[in-house]
């Protein structure tokens, strides 16, 4: 039990790191990024890319991540312009279909140029114990990076003035621009930073099994349950919820079975919702 | 410091004011005075960029402002205090303050004079915003325009929802900071408050000024007296 509770919480890291990006876009600009799971996937297959022509594992990485960040920082100067320039229900509107749009098209150029691609790190090395449990390497490498990068994160928008003022546009635009902050500006480095966050998550999960070019709108689904369960615009929230959501992943799918854990998540999600509207930690309106 | 010339500024293509000119000269308090819907928040919003203007001229510290957006302008050293506040309701106190330096550090000489100011807020200073009563909101919106160090404050109904005891006390606060030598202009419907604490001011009626002279003359005008102090 303890064995499959950890794996949930490793996973659940994960899950929080894509859910936070979605999070954060949407509780800066209203945008519900429908191609979040996609730009994942684009990272990983990036990575898979570099590393096709030769290059080591972690520049390949850092390639690959730079790559799909750059992506982000494009969409949000230009296809999300539109969006932002709208208010109320015509801005969320816009920007769903907009973003499915480019889920589609990264979906189809995948299938199109790299139908079978997928990206699979492999770490040797002999499984560690940790608390009595046997991790294997790739799984204990994921979690550290998914550890540091979630704490990295925390600190970022705690103990930074830049954090700080990503948090108050999330809070009050107009307060936020009162104080000198350009909302606009804050909305393109969080864009690109979801998309490098996105990325990364791919990365990391291809250390314990393989990311395939068709994954996603798997992540996509799995980020709108995160993010939706721990309160949309909550940084703590979506990761909150992302252990929580790991955790019930993990223990459904060794207990039940794998094929309906979707469904379980599907399930927690919605009596989250039923119980608390505005999510575990979202603010009430 | 301030010169605002024929400005006519709106929502959605319809001007709510029209053709308002006005001029604060440094070290100056002005009361804009009128009531409910004269176009008092409109014109505060479009001098500081929050709303673009469809014509006129904006011009502070010598330099056209007209066009620019809010967090430019507010960077220049015009802050405003918007009559709702809009303060970062899950943030704390500490954190709204400091972030009226953004993008730098606040200063601590700064920080010291807001909390000697509001010493109610020294307490607070851990305490979400959201979670506060309107006074002490109001004292963290003024003390977060202070923190930017701004050589013009605009105010917008700074007794917006304040007990007449606690807006009374807002005003002490204001007279503090006149007498520091910051320049002011207030927008208000408490208009023996503002005419009190103010060298000059401006009736804006149905988005125009209808009268401009001395505060003293203002309190002493039979309309003015009629419409806006309850004297017959």
């Amino acid at each position: 039990m303890t064995a499959v509770v950890l794996d949930g919480i490793v996973l659940g890291l994960q899950f929080g790191l894509l859910g936070v990006g979605l999070t954060l876009v949407y509780g800066l600009g209203g945008v519900l990024n429908l191609a979040h799971g996609q730009l994942a996937v684009l990272g990983a297959i990036a990575v898979w890319l570099a590393i096709g022509t030769g290059l080591p594992v972690l520049p390949a990485v850092v390639v690959g991540l730079a790559a799909i960040g750059l992506l982000g920082f494009l969409l949000d100067t230009t296809l999300m312009r539109p969006v932002y320039a709208r208010r109320g229900d015509e801005r969320v509107l816009l920007g769903l279909l907009l973003t499915l749009g480019v889920a589609f098209i990264i979906d189809g150029l995948l299938n199109w140029r790299y139908p079978i691609a997928s990206l699979n790190i492999s770490i040797g090395g002999d499984p560690i114990s940790i608390l009595g449990v046997r991790m294997r390497t790739g799984s204990l490498l994921a979690s550290t990076i998914a550890i540091a990068a979630a704490g990295l994160l925390l600190l970022f928008f705690r103990g930074t003035t830049l954090g700080r003022g990503v948090r108050s546009v999330i809070q009050d635009e107009e307060g936020a621009r009162l104080v000198g902050i350009n909302p606009a500006s804050v909305r393109n480095l969080i864009f690109a930073l979801s998309a490098v966050l996105a990325g990364l998550v791919a990365v990391t999960r291809s250390m314990t099994s393989p990311v395939s070019a068709s994954a996603g709108i798997d992540f996509t689904i799995l980020a709108l349950i995160v993010a939706v369960v721990g309160g949309l615009g909550s940084i703590l929230g979506a990761f909150v919820a992302g252990i929580l959501l790991g955790i019930v992943n993990t223990v459904s799918s060794f207990y039940i079975g794998q094929y309906i854990t979707t469904i379980v998540l599907l399930a927690a999600a919605a009596l989250t919702i039923l119980l608390r509207p505005s999510g575990l930690l979202g603010r009430r309106k | 410091m301030l010169e605002v010339e024929e400005l006519s500024v709106g929502y959605l293509g319809d001007d709510v004011v029209h053709g308002v000119t006005l001029t604060v000269a440094p070290g100056e308090a002005v009361a804009v005075i009128g009531s409910n819907g004269a176009g008092k928040t409109t014109l505060f919003r479009g001098i500081c960029g929050l709303l673009t203007a469809s014509h006129g001229r904006v011009t502070f510290d010598g330099e056209d402002v007209s066009g620019q957006p809010a967090h430019k302008i507010s960077r220049r050293g015009l802050a405003f205090v918007p009559a709702e506040r809009h303060l970062f309701p899950g943030m704390t106190v500490k954190e709204n303050l400091a972030l009226g330096a953004y993008p730098g550090r606040p200063d601590p000489a700064t920080m010291d004079f807001v909390l000697s100011l509001f010493p109610q807020l020294a307490d607070r200073l851990s305490q979400h915003a959201g979670t506060m009563s309107g006074g002490e909101q109001q004292m963290v919106a003024v003390g977060r325009a202070l923190v930017s160090r701004p050589r013009l404050l605009l105010l917008d109904e700074p007794t917006t929802g304040l007990a007449p005891k606690l807006a009374k006390a807002a005003y002490e606060a204001l007279a503090t900071l006149r007498s520091e030598g910051l320049t002011l202009l207030l927008a208000e419907q408490q208009v023996p408050l503002a005419l009190d604490l103010t060298d000059r001011g401006y009736v804006l009626e149905n988005g125009r000024v209808q009268l401009e002279s001395s505060s003293e003359e203002l309190r002493r005008n039979p309309e003015v007296r009629r419409a806006y102090l309850g004297i017959t």
